[in-house]
């Protein structure tokens, strides 16, 4: 370190390591007016309309997809007999780990008091709960009778049919509801103060209503603080476990079958490594571009940037436990499916690619960031975090397909591959992800001003003698 | 045409038959009906106007004076109680040989068919044929018009050109009149024959098969100089030698066969097992349930049952030249058949030339078998002797203008001819043409006149089964559509004014039963059977009985193959048959036994042979036989001689109707000589299999026990493992305990408990494209294992339906409780909760369950009045599995509750199908059922036990009984 001691005079453009959690001589008043002028614009960026429409036609195709598929029925997916579970799965698994990471950046960071959270934990939240509404639709759309999807609540009815506590399903269902829900909460929740700041410098009429709703009357009194802060606190509090538990039981509803390739205790924490993983890189995809279009780069700093890297680091490397504890299992249970199904999945033919591809992408690549300068070098981490994100995918594609693709009657061996609606549907909740970021993106404060505020505030009192 | 349209003016046809302004319009407006009906696309309007046929059909039966408006039945015919079944004897009768069946009714409609307890051809099994009647039946492809030179005609046109033809024939003593059928065993058509024979001396009789038994008969008459019938007693055999024989798929009487044979393949069950040799070119059934497989070429073969004739003649034994050339195991071999004298045979496929049947015959006759191991009989099916003429005469005389009227009854010689007589060309110079068909097949589009044919069940017959066992056919449903019977057609060559054809099997059987006819004919109906009419035993002699075939022993094969040059075996489909059921998409959709190909007849090559010319499954080659070429996807047959490619017949048909076109036309090659050449081409076509994954040496050990007698003798007395502990056991609370036991030794593969299973559970075809998506839907499936080396492998299998586990894994996944365990240990399933997140198919070991991915059921083309009501339709999106058969236990407890006793004994659909009474079924709470016994078989087992799962369908595991003579050897 003690090369970088003495700092230059630094370019912002060009993050380093050692760069403050926010740029010294950052004042609170600036602060706010520029997040509020993102929110307030008039017209919209050029680069924001070059990245929404095709944003929005994936949408569209995802609209287009779900009709035919209500439509049609299932069979237009690739899904088959023996591989009973494909894209809608797998992509439900992805998006809800994606949503997670976020809520750990946001919530868990919170409770610990990181100094690096306040200006990318309002990212987290949209990628939050846009993750988790893309994930929230797949369990709908994957049943075979979806427009009974009530079903699986606890209602009363006349012929006294209850759901099956005992399915991971029924809890999945259940940890997803609370998810989706509390997820909208906690965004909204810290939103608020934001929300009001925007209203009072909106200029237009039309504008200054639409916050004014959206803001819920907050006027900034202490009795609104004490509340709000109380209340994202407690939030804060309840979406740490949350999130652990709704990826916990995703992972049950692999380890609690008896399937090859599945039925194995350590899918929980496995799964919680794996939100961890990809919450780390789409957090880093959104704001390396996002602080150089917005000209964020002194609130996301070269800081924020090594931080995130390290922390993807370390949940690559619990990852790359999980695997190695794999192939642990299968060998030391000894049981001959599970070994079958897992010497398919390193070398069979079919999906041998898939394995390795995970292996490379989630646990191999991310070992660049042991280098300190590519863990600041931009370029770097968004091929790296492209990687990782593929690499999850990847790793669900593993688990789903290639578990069930040979289980254990041979003759009910199988092979699957997704058809193009399996594709245009998970194309489609890309679009509606990345809509939903440039929606929040364009319409609401992209920093935590509140947020921002006392950490400008704390930075400046401990930089003061 | 609207669909009320062409009802109306079906109906008025026959009325206003007379009129003829009427047939003016009715020959306007019939085209319209003929073009919507042959619209392949139009399926809807087809089903329409099948539905109307049939309510308008129905309605016939209540009253024939109806007026316009369709009036339901108010009054009940007799008979029918609504919701309750009633059973009907016939037999279903394939290329002449009858086998007795039973059809089930519900409300008057013809739905399941099962076989005859009380037929000797049958004992109450069937085969898949029979199974798949209903489909056959209500196939809206079937013919309802007649046509002229392919022209909608209709009945009064008919009626005057067969005037004339009767005047003409009269002239002319028939001369120029040729009849050509499928062998028939018929009695009354027999009479009906011979009289026309009489009446028109210059006429012939060409009774001709696709799948041709002419060689069996031959060797019949080479060795007995007449063509007696042989008759084989499996139960009475300990040593079977098959010599390329279908005994267990599609030989004469092949349903009981396969019973009698399974009573001496399972060790626990029979005194003493029997040892089976089978020696072939390409894998058949028997082959598949040998002990000992010797893959040979034709002419192989006929030098090892040469040799074999020759050393059990008493004259001298093979030559030591000859002996030199034999494979190692013929001594063995020859030693165990020696032993078992008196008690064992030798069979021969119908593929054999005559020669080795002869000699097949010698050495039967030499082991002594004769009246223990098999019987003669007189022949069943109708000789026209010194009237009949072959299929090549005949189309030698059509193309030398010598034949004027050629009869054409359910036949289909432009399909199915041998390739190199160019029938269809000679047919052409015939003046009168009439074929006599169920649809417009390619012959019917050919002929002058095509006549649709009544379907055996609208119409009244009777038939031999290969005992000669005489079933009166009694029609099952008022017809669909207005066709003739064969009899019907004959009636009108020689009678101006001829009877019904109730009339005509009426009056015959009134000569043959004598005094007390009207109890004997009630008889026969009731019990599928006339009474006393199995043909009795010859004593027939060999003929030159003291030369035994010098001759044949020393010459040498017919045709002596030169080394290394390909031969091609032409053999039915094991579904299609000749290709007569092409259109039924449950047999289309049937996995073939060994190659589980379903939809397609790819040519079947040996591993070898695709290793030589680089194939792989579904690769293009040109075959060529002589000048006739075709290209054909392959298929890699493990067990194949290397040097004969096996092509099956039925496939690919021109106008055979909407499903029967998939796959290749291989007739074109029958008949033909000359070289055979294969070459790659390319083009690949993806072929459809249920075994997805090409697993072809999986072990299959821990999911398919087995092992040899020698094992099994080991192993006896020794105790069974122990139950694995459970954390939390449940047992079922109810009075009855249902569960199933398997007999792998019984199990020859044939596929007939698959469609019954289909038909009985209202199980969807899905289509090839969606089989090889794998979505296929059948409940019960055939798992077809392979041990040993691809060039000579072991095969097995094993029959899979839901386990009923009693620790079900599915059960626990279910987030709604869709599938759930009842009271009797059914694992049950509840179509209308399941909302199908398909998670319990995840979660089941055996893959049993099956899910609706598409509506398949409704997207099927069949009439709605051909479903099962007892068994729900599934809808789109959700799972099913077998039931255990749950409705007929509905049945059998309502009955037992009715009459306040216990629930007695239950038949699911598969068990009472199997020719080999594999399944056992039964309440596992009696401790006198047969089902508890079986699981106490030493052989017991339940598949993937290590789940833990406590399936209540378990196996009794596979025991060959191998020569310890010819093990070491090979060994």
């Amino acid at each position: 370190m003690s090369e970088l001691a003495a700092p230059a005079p630094v370019d912002p453009q060009v993050p380093r390591a050692d760069d403050p959690v926010v740029r010294p001589d950052l004042t609170i008043g600036e602060m706010t007016d520029r997040i509020c002028a993102i929110a307030l614009r008039e017209r919209a960026y050029g680069w924001w309309w070059a990245a929404f429409v095709p944003s929005m036609a994936l949408t569209v195709l995802l609209v287009v997809a779900i009709a035919y598929l209500f439509y049609a029925g299932i069979g237009i997916w690739g899904v088959n007999w023996p591989v009973m579970w494909g894209f809608a799965i797998l992509s439900y698994v992805w998006w809800i780990a994606i949503a997670s990471g976020g809520t750990i950046i946001s919530a868990l960071f919170f409770l610990m008091g990181a100094e690096w959270r306040d200006s990318i934990n309002r990212i987290a939240e949209s990628m939050m709960l846009f993750g988790a509404a893309a994930a929230g639709i797949y369990p709908i759309l994957h049943l075979g009778r979806p427009w009974l999807f009530y079903w699986l609540f606890f209602y009363p009815n006349t012929m006294t049919l209850w759901a099956q506590f005992r399915s991971p399903l029924l809890w999945d269902f259940w940890a997803l509801l609370t998810y989706v829900f509390a997820s909208i909460l906690f965004w909204y929740i810290g939103l608020l103060p934001d929300l009001a700041s925007v209203r009072d410098r909106a200029a237009s009429r039309r504008r200054q209503r639409i916050y004014g709703v959206l803001a819920c009357g907050f006027r900034g009194s202490g009795r609104d603080w004490r509340h709000l802060r109380a209340a994202y606190a407690v939030m804060a509090a309840i979406m740490a476990p949350v999130v652990v538990s709704i990826h916990s039981i995703v992972g049950l509803d692999f380890a609690g079958a008896a399937t090859p390739g599945w039925h194995s205790t350590q899918f929980p924490p496995f799964f919680v490594c794996g939100a961890l993983l990809s919450g780390f890189a789409i957090v880093l995809l959104l704001i390396i571009p996002l602080r150089r279009l917005l000209a964020l780069e002194d609130m996301m700093t070269g800081r924020h940037l090594d931080v995130l890297c390290k922390l993807l680091l370390t949940s690559s490397l619990l990852v790359g436990y999980a695997y190695l504890m794999d192939a642990f299992t299968t060998y030391y249970g000894g049981d001959r499916a599970e070994r079958v199904m897992f010497e398919t999945r390193l070398f069979g033919p079919t999906y041998r690619s898939v394995y390795w591809g995970a292996l490379l992408f989630n646990v191999v690549l991310p070992q660049l960031f042991w280098n300190r300068r590519l863990r600041v070098n931009p370029s770097a981490i968004v091929l790296i975090c492209l990687g990782v994100v593929c690499g999850m995918w990847l790793e669900r594609y593993e688990i789903v397909v290639t578990s069930l693709h040979r289980s254990n009657l041979p003759s009910a061996w199988g092979t699957y591959h997704g058809t193009f609606w399996d594709w245009a549907t998970l194309l489609g909740t890309v679009g509606m992800f990345l809509s939903g970021i440039l929606l929040s993106v364009r319409f609401v404060p992209v920093v935590s001003m509140h947020e921002m505020r006392t950490r400008i505030l704390r930075t400046a009192r401990k930089a003061a003698p | 045409v609207s669909p009320l349209t062409g009802r109306a003016l079906w109906r008025s046809l026959e009325q206003a038959a007379g009129d003829p302004a009427f047939l003016a319009r009715a020959q306007h407006e019939f085209p319209g009906i003929a073009a919507s009906l042959a619209d392949p696309v139009d399926r809807r309007e087809v089903l329409k106007l099948m539905g109307a046929a049939l309510l308008w059909s129905g309605l016939a039966g209540c009253d024939s004076k109806f007026g316009k408006d369709l009036i339901p039945a108010v009054r009940v015919p007799p008979g029918i109680v609504p919701g309750q079944p009633n059973y009907y004897a016939t037999a279903h009768v394939l290329d002449g040989y009858a086998n007795g069946i039973v059809v089930k009714h519900l409300m008057g409609r013809p739905l399941k068919v099962d076989g005859n307890p009380l037929h000797p051809a049958s004992l109450g099994s069937s085969d898949a044929f029979a199974q798949a009647l209903p489909l056959d039946f209500y196939d809206p492809d079937r013919a309802s018009a007649l046509t002229l030179h392919g022209a909608p005609s209709e009945r009064p046109s008919l009626e005057r050109s067969l005037a004339q033809q009767r005047d003409l024939l009269r002239r002319t003593g028939g001369r120029g009149l040729r009849i050509l059928m499928g062998g028939t065993s018929s009695p009354t058509l027999a009479a009906q024959l011979d009289a026309l024979l009489l009446q028109y001396p210059e006429a012939r009789y060409i009774g001709w098969d696709p799948v041709s038994r002419d060689t069996v008969e031959q060797g019949a008459t080479r060795a007995y100089g007449r063509p007696l019938e042989s008759l084989a007693h499996l139960d009475q055999v300990d040593v079977l030698l098959a010599v390329d024989s279908d005994l267990l798929s599609g030989a004469p009487g092949s349903v009981r066969y396969a019973r009698d044979f399974a009573a001496r393949r399972n060790p626990t069950r029979t005194a003493s097992m029997s040892r089976v040799y089978a020696l072939e070119p390409t894998p058949t059934l028997i082959g598949a349930a040998a002990d000992h497989r010797f893959i040979a070429t034709p002419s192989e073969m006929e030098r090892i049952v040469r040799a074999l004739a020759a050393a059990l003649s008493s004259r001298s034994g093979p030559a030591a030249a000859e002996r030199e050339s034999l494979p190692a195991w013929f001594g063995a071999l020859l030693e165990d058949l020696k032993g078992a004298h008196g008690r064992a045979l030798v069979h021969v496929g119908r593929d054999q030339p005559a020669s080795v049947h002869a000699l097949a015959h010698a050495v039967n006759e030499s082991l002594a078998g004769h009246g223990s191991t098999f019987d003669l009989i007189e022949p069943v099916r109708y000789s026209a002797h010194d009237r009949g003429a072959t299929l090549a005469q005949l189309v030698e005389d059509m193309r030398g203008g010598k034949v004027t009227s050629l009869l054409i009854i359910d036949s289909n010689p432009v399909h199915a001819a041998p390739g190199a007589l160019g029938f269809a060309e000679a047919l052409a110079r015939v003046p009168f043409s009439l074929a006599l068909a169920p649809r417009g097949d390619e012959t019917a589009r050919t002929a002058t006149w095509f006549v649709p044919l009544a379907h055996p069940w609208e119409a009244w017959s009777d038939a031999r089964a290969y005992d000669g066992s005489v079933t009166i056919l009694q029609p099952q449903a008022l017809p669909l559509y207005r066709g003739f019977s064969a009899h019907e057609l004959l009636a009108r060559f020689t009678s101006d004014a001829p009877p019904s054809g109730e009339e005509i099997v009426r009056s015959h059987w009134r000569s043959q039963l004598g005094t007390d006819f009207d109890d004997g004919w009630r008889d026969a109906l009731a019990t599928g059977l006339v009474k006393g009419s199995a043909a009795p035993a010859v004593d027939a002699r060999l003929r030159d009985h003291g030369e035994r075939y010098a001759a044949d022993i020393a010459g040498s094969a017919a045709h002596a193959d030169s080394p290394g040059a390909l031969q091609v075996l032409l053999r039915p489909d094991p579904s299609l048959w000749d290709g007569r059921f092409a259109n039924n998409p449950w047999l289309q959709e049937l996995p073939r036994p060994l190659t589980k190909l379903v939809w397609d007849n790819p040519l079947l090559i040996a591993p070898q042979l695709a290793a030589r010319l680089g194939l792989k499954n579904g690769d293009h080659v040109r075959l060529a036989v002589g000048t006739t070429a075709l290209e054909t996807p392959v298929w890699t047959l493990p067990g194949q001689a290397a040097d004969c490619v096996t092509a099956l017949l039925g496939s690919g048909r021109a106008a055979g109707g909407r499903l029967a076109s998939g796959g290749v036309d291989f007739y074109p090659l029958t008949g033909g000589s000359g070289v055979v050449r294969l070459e790659k081409v390319s083009g690949h076509t993806e072929l459809a299999s249920t075994e997805h994954h090409n697993p072809l040496f999986a072990t299959p050990a821990e999911i398919l026990r087995h092992g040899t007698l020698q094992q099994l003798s080991q192993l006896r007395g020794r105790e069974t493992e122990p139950a694995e502990a459970h954390l939390y056991r449940r047992r079922p609370p109810g009075p009855a305990a249902w569960a199933m036991s398997i007999d792998l030794n019984a199990c020859i593969g044939c596929n007939a408990c698959i469609v019954a299973c289909q038909a009985e559970n209202n199980i969807p075809v899905v289509g090839k494209a969606a089989v090889l998506k794998e979505r296929e839907m059948h409940w019960l499936r055939i798992d077809r294992y392979y041990a040993g080396t691809p060039e000579e492998p072991q095969s097995f299998f094993q029959p899979v339906l839901c386990m009923h586990c009693e620790q079900a894994p599915c059960e626990n996944v279910c987030p709604v409780g869709a599938t759930v365990h009842d009271s009797e240990g059914l694992n049950v399933m509840v179509y209308n909760r399941c909302v199908g997140t398909r998670f319990c198919s995840n979660n089941c070991p055996y893959k049993v369950r099956r899910f609706n991915f598409f509506a398949f059921a409704r997207e099927q083309r069949r009439p709605p009045e051909s479903f099962n009501p007892d068994v729900t339709v599934r809808a789109r999106g959700v799972m099913e599995k077998c039931s255990y058969c749950v409705q007929r236990i509905a049945e059998a407890r309502i009955e037992a509750d009715r009459a306040n006793r216990p629930i007695g004994e239950v038949r699911t659909a598969c068990q009472t199908a199997c020719p080999a009474q594999a399944f056992t079924f039964g309440n596992l709470a009696d401790p006198g059922s047969e089902v508890v016994k079986r699981k106490e078989s030493p052989l017991h087992f339940a598949m993937l036990a290590e789940q833990n799962t406590q399936p209540r369908t378990t196996y009794e595991a596979r025991v060959r009984n191998p020569n310890p003579a010819i093990e070491g050897v090979r060994s």
